[in-house]
This record gives structure tokens, C-alpha cells and sequence, in this order.
């Protein structure tokens, strides 16, 4: 039988270095192209397009029948105006005035009576509002309109849900 | 006569060196957020308090729309919104069609259209959006705003 020959045992050590180095590199990529996104938040609507404001009690409810051209009875509708500052003034595009209906109610640095307006109407369980319309004038700023979309969708239905079903309507320039 | 001496090899042990930096490298590679490519960063939403962080994983349809009406989709302009849209919403609809055959052509789209407007958009900018988004279909809207102001 053959002897085995015994060796003294050996480490076997491997290089890091080039590994180390590679890490640092794909570390170093990571920290320069690091840019964590700012904390967004959103608000949700439903927004379904327009539809006919007039209410006629004599005539007949929407249908799907397309043959049937009597008049339709409408939606009976709670209608929100929101009209802007014109391009000539120092601020353009700021909210100027606001209206629930033909009742002048707010400003956009006093919207706190547009949710008390709103409030009433919304929770009159008389009124019964099938859809809500925004009138918004074509110059109005989005940051000035989200205001107002903040106070609606705070407002609670009679059936306790909050308001998010909302459609908008342009009104020519500042309205 | 100095006594000859073998060269003494000092070798730091590069190994727990190593494991931070792949400990670092692994924390890097799990918190990159590729979604945050199809924000526009330059825009500046609105602060509104009632804004809420997103809740939930649902099919998303992202417009970035700068002060002046422009639509960016992943920093590209796009120059034909409408058209843009009405391609979306054709995606959108066989993405349905394939979760739900039952759904039919004209109904509702269960994407919800996530605007990122610029504070300063007027709305009639914005509201070429929107119809375009409603004639196509989609009924679910979602309006980014901060929760509060930003401060860098």
C-alpha cells in the first residue's frame, strides 16, 4: 500500500481587493443616483363628464332606450362657481370668487364660509343633490382650484359617505 | 551585521470592510424606487391638507403637466395629448378585457389617471386633460398635492 505523502496545510487566502473595489464602485453609483422622491399625497375623485343640469319635472328619467325622444328630467344638480383673477391682475389666476349656486360665499383667502355652505346644502336631506358641478374659469391656478376641491371633498352626504363625485365645467377666461 | 529578515507582509483583513459595503450596496439596490423616473420632480404641486399618501396597487396612468398645458410622460414631451390618452386607454382596456372578458368596449376603465399638475396650470390647460382622460373612458381621478410645503 502506497503511503500517502502528508503536506503541511496551506491557506488559501483569496484577493478581496478587486472585489472591494468593484463594490465601492457600484456603491458609489448608488449614493450619486440616490434621490429619494418627496412624500406626495393625492385626493380621489370620481369624475365622470357633465351631464344636463335643467330639471323638468314632467319629463322622463334618463334611460337607455335611444328611441325615446321625450325630454330628459336632468340631474337635480348643486352647482359650484369658481372664477379667477384676469392675466392683468398682480396675481393672475388667483381665485377671485367663489359662489355655491347664485350665493356669493368665498375668496380664496376665506374659504372657511364655502365649507359651512356647503355643509348646509350638502346635509339637507330636502335638496338631495344627484351631482355637483365646479364652474371653474379657464384662468384659475390648479393650486388655487385644489383649495376648493380640498373643502368639497371634506364635506359629507346625507349618507354619511364623503363627497368625491365631482365633474368640472370651463367657463370662458376668468369667468 | 544585521540579521537578514524575511519582508513581513502586513495584509489588512478586507473581509467584514466587504460586508458593510455589500451590506450598503443590498440597502441601496432594495430603496431605489424606478418609479419615481415617470415624475416629473420640476413641478410644483399644490399644498392641500386633506392629501393622503397613496393606499393600495392599482393600475396607474401618470400625466405631468407643466405650467404652460405640457404633458411630460418620463421627462418626454408629449405633443399629442388626446392621441397619447386615447392610446392609454386602448392599453388600458384590453389590460381589463384580459382580468374581466365580461367588460365591454365604452365602459369605465378601472386605471385611475394620477394628475401631477403644476400649482400654477391654468385650468383650462388642465381641463383638456381631464375631458381627453373622460372621453376615453377613464372615471377615476387622482390629484397629487404635498401634504405640506416643501422646504429644500
Amino acid at each position: 500500500m502506497r503511503k500517502r505523502k502528508t503536506r503541511a496545510s496551506e491557506d488559501v487566502e483569496l484577493n478581496v481587493t478587486a472585489m472591494l473595489d468593484m463594490a465601492f464602485q457600484l456603491l458609489t453609483f448608488f449614493i450619486l443616483t440616490f434621490h429619494p422622491p418627496p412624500v406626495e399625497g393625492q385626493v380621489n375623485l370620481r369624475m365622470p363628464p357633465p351631464r344636463l343640469v335643467v330639471v323638468q319635472k314632467d319629463a322622463v328619467k334618463e334611460g337607455a332606450d335611444e328611441s325615446d325622444k321625450r325630454m330628459v328630467q336632468g340631474l337635480n344638480t348643486l352647482v359650484i362657481t369658481v372664477l379667477g383673477r384676469p392675466a392683468s391682475d398682480p396675481k393672475p389666476g388667483w381665485v377671485f370668487q367663489i359662489a355655491v349656486g347664485d350665493a356669493v360665499v368665498a375668496d380664496e383667502d376665506h374659504l372657511t364660509s364655502l365649507g359651512d355652505k356647503l355643509k348646509a346644502a350638502l346635509t339637507d336631506s330636502g335638496a338631495g343633490f344627484d351631482q355637483i358641478i365646479i364652474q371653474v374659469g379657464s384662468t384659475v391656478h390648479y393650486g388655487g382650484l385644489m383649495k376648493v376641491i380640498d373643502i368639497c371633498t371634506q364635506q359629507k352626504l346625507p349618507d354619511g359617505k364623503k363627497l368625491s363625485k365631482l365633474s368640472f365645467v370651463e367657463l370662458p377666461m376668468g369667468g | 551585521m544585521a540579521t537578514m529578515q524575511h519582508a513581513a507582509k502586513a495584509e489588512p483583513n478586507l473581509t467584514p470592510l466587504l460586508d458593510m459595503v455589500f451590506q450598503l450596496i443590498t440597502f441601496f439596490m432594495l430603496v431605489i424606487n424606478f418609479k419615481s423616473a415617470s415624475l416629473d420632480l420640476s413641478l410644483q404641486l399644490p399644498v392641500v391638507g386633506s392629501a393622503r399618501p397613496v393606499e393600495g396597487e392599482e393600475e396607474l396612468l401618470i400625466l405631468n403637466i407643466n405650467k404652460d398645458g405640457d404633458l411630460r410622460i418620463t421627462g418626454t414631451l408629449e405633443k399629442n395629448i388626446e392621441g397619447y390618452i386615447a392610446k392609454e386607454a386602448q392599453a388600458d382596456f384590453l389590460a381589463a378585457r384580459a382580468k374581466n372578458p365580461k367588460m365591454l368596449f365604452g365602459e369605465d376603465l378601472p386605471t385611475m389617471v394620477v394628475i401631477r399638475a403644476d400649482k400654477a396650470t391654468p385650468f383650462n390647460k388642465l381641463n383638456r386633460v381631464i375631458v381627453a382622460c373622460q372621453k376615453n373612458g377613464y372615471r377615476k381621478f387622482a390629484m397629487k398635492a404635498m401634504a405640506r410645503v416643501r422646504t429644500s
